[in-house]
């Protein structure tokens, strides 16, 4: 009985060492620098782009323009950027101008303004945007990432406009962000 | 007590079971840092000596991920503000740096499964007689959503519309050959005080045979000596980049006239390996602020 409560005892603190140890790895991963007794490698970081959220027009009437609002989440595009903390990025968008009907029969025409973009060097959504910097969709300035939070959004909205003839159906089209290092 | 609820092999399999939670937790705070595709390295490196790179492609999300590699041109340019961009170019691309014709990518099109990973491999085959340097692309990864992006029609009557959301990553791809030089000249400075912060338009130009790439730090100092504040950003120069530093006139005891003291070392880049790096000259300069 003795026996078995200091092998119990052991598997407890095991446990607890371990779990504080998992813990660690992957905040020690994170950092750019690991060092190892004498070893020490550098950990490259990654750039990487995430769609968080499709710029949503929902259902549109015929002849009636359709806006997305940018501070509403379910509307507005959300991009993600991620990577190097403080590192600049340059961003580039390349916007359609008509969505195409699944046949490609009929499109329906659709625009952004100078205003319909912002970008935020920070964590958040839509409608909890910390410190958005309004830009040019067709001219987003290079942005550095969060310091310490290693993100920006870029917030996208715009305007679709259905002709009184818009044929009935489904239309889509292609929205693409490009983002690199302007550091390497 | 239950003497078999301790019996070793009773704490073996506790045990089992604590490492397998504690993986699983430990995973959490990584979920939203592998929230997209991953690329890795930043930049490829090739040389004479390997004329093959690679990069790792990870899908971390629990979707099929359609992923196409293609090569293009752009090089960090700046206008007339000190803005800076990068164009990316993939047709009629003329630049003598340019290696986008004799680099290939396999595979270029790929379906990454859920949460997993692809290697994409590269080949150069460089004309003969290459003149000592660096040769430039730009690797461009896009990922999409391994499915149709073609709306549902929810009615018969209805017009829906769907814009699917294309990302794309672009790295830089450096081929090197010969014997190779950094060094950049500061060929140009001005400063103003702009609202409360001090405005600094430096003009770089690369003089060496390949990119010089290092980190740029200014400290705005008063009167005294006392440091203001501080910037610093990662610097790539292909060939002319003009920079815009913008440093705040942060709210102290300062007394002016200000000065702001300009570093430029490729030493100290951690997201580059120190075997990669070529390097060259350091910069240091101290301007006068005009009022």
């Amino acid at each position: 009985m003795i026996e078995n409560r200091k092998h119990l005892g052991l598997a407890k603190i095991g446990f607890l060492c371990l779990v504080v140890v998992i813990w660690i790895i992957p905040f020690a991963a994170s950092a750019q620098e690991v060092a190892v007794g004498q070893a020490t490698a550098t950990v490259q970081a990654v750039l990487a782009v995430t769609s968080v959220q499709d710029l949503n027009f929902g259902n549109v009437l015929q002849g009636v323009p359709s806006s997305a609002d940018i501070d509403v989440v379910a509307e507005a595009a959300d991009f993600s950027v991620t990577g190097s903390g403080g590192a600049e990025v340059a961003l580039y968008l390349q916007l359609p101008e008509y969505l195409w009907n699944s046949t490609n029969t009929d499109r329906m025409q659709i625009s952004f303004s100078s205003t319909d973009c912002e970008i935020d060097a920070n964590i958040g959504t839509a409608a909890t945007k910390v410190a958005p910097v309004v830009a040019d969709p067709y001219n987003l300035p290079a942005t550095a990432l969060h310091a310490t939070n290693n993100i920006l959004h870029v917030y996208l909205a715009g305007t679709v406009y259905p002709a009184v003839d818009q044929a009935v159906g489904a239309y889509s089209a292609d929205i693409v962000l490009t983002a690199a290092y302007t550091g390497n | 007590m239950n003497a078999a609820k301790h019996n070793p092999s009773s704490l073996k399999r506790i045990f089992r079971r604590g490492i397998f939670y504690s993986f699983l937790i430990a995973l959490l705070p990584a979920m939203d840092i592998l929230a997209g595709v991953l690329v890795a390295p930043p930049v490829v490196f090739m040389s004479e000596k390997g004329k093959a790179g690679r990069i790792t492609v990870q899908n971390p999300t629990n979707a099929p991920k359609e992923i196409t590699i293609s090569l293009s041109f752009g090089l960090p340019e700046s206008d007339s503000l000190g803005n800076v961009n990068i164009f990316l170019n993939d047709s009629t691309v003329t630049d003598p740096r340019s290696c986008l014709e004799w680099v290939k990518a396999f595979p270029r099109r790929l379906i990454i499964p859920a949460n997993g990973s692809q290697v994409v491999r590269f080949v150069a085959k460089p004309p003969k007689n290459l003149p000592d340097g660096e040769y430039w692309a730009r690797v461009v990864i896009e990922a999409q959503e391994g499915v149709a992006g073609i709306p549902m029609l929810e009615a018969d009557d209805r017009i829906t519309t769907k814009l699917n959301m294309v990302m794309r990553t672009a790295i830089a791809l450096k081929y090197r050959t010969g014997d190779l030089v950094a060094s950049l000249e500061m060929t140009g400075a001005e400063t103003r005080i702009v609202d409360s912060k001090v405005e600094a338009m430096l003009d770089f130009t690369n003089k060496g045979n390949c990119s010089y790439v290092g980190v740029l730090a200014c400290r705005l100092l008063d009167a005294n000596n006392k440091e203001v504040s501080t910037f610093d950003l990662h610097l790539a120069v292909y060939r002319q980049l003009r920079r815009r530093i913008e440093l705040p006139i942060v709210e102290g005891e300062f007394q002016a006239p200000y000065r702001v003291e300009v570093t430029v070392t490729n030493r100290g880049r951690k997201d580059i390996p120190p075997e990669e790096m070529i390097y060259g000259n350091d910069i240091t300069q101290t301007l006068a602020v005009e009022s």
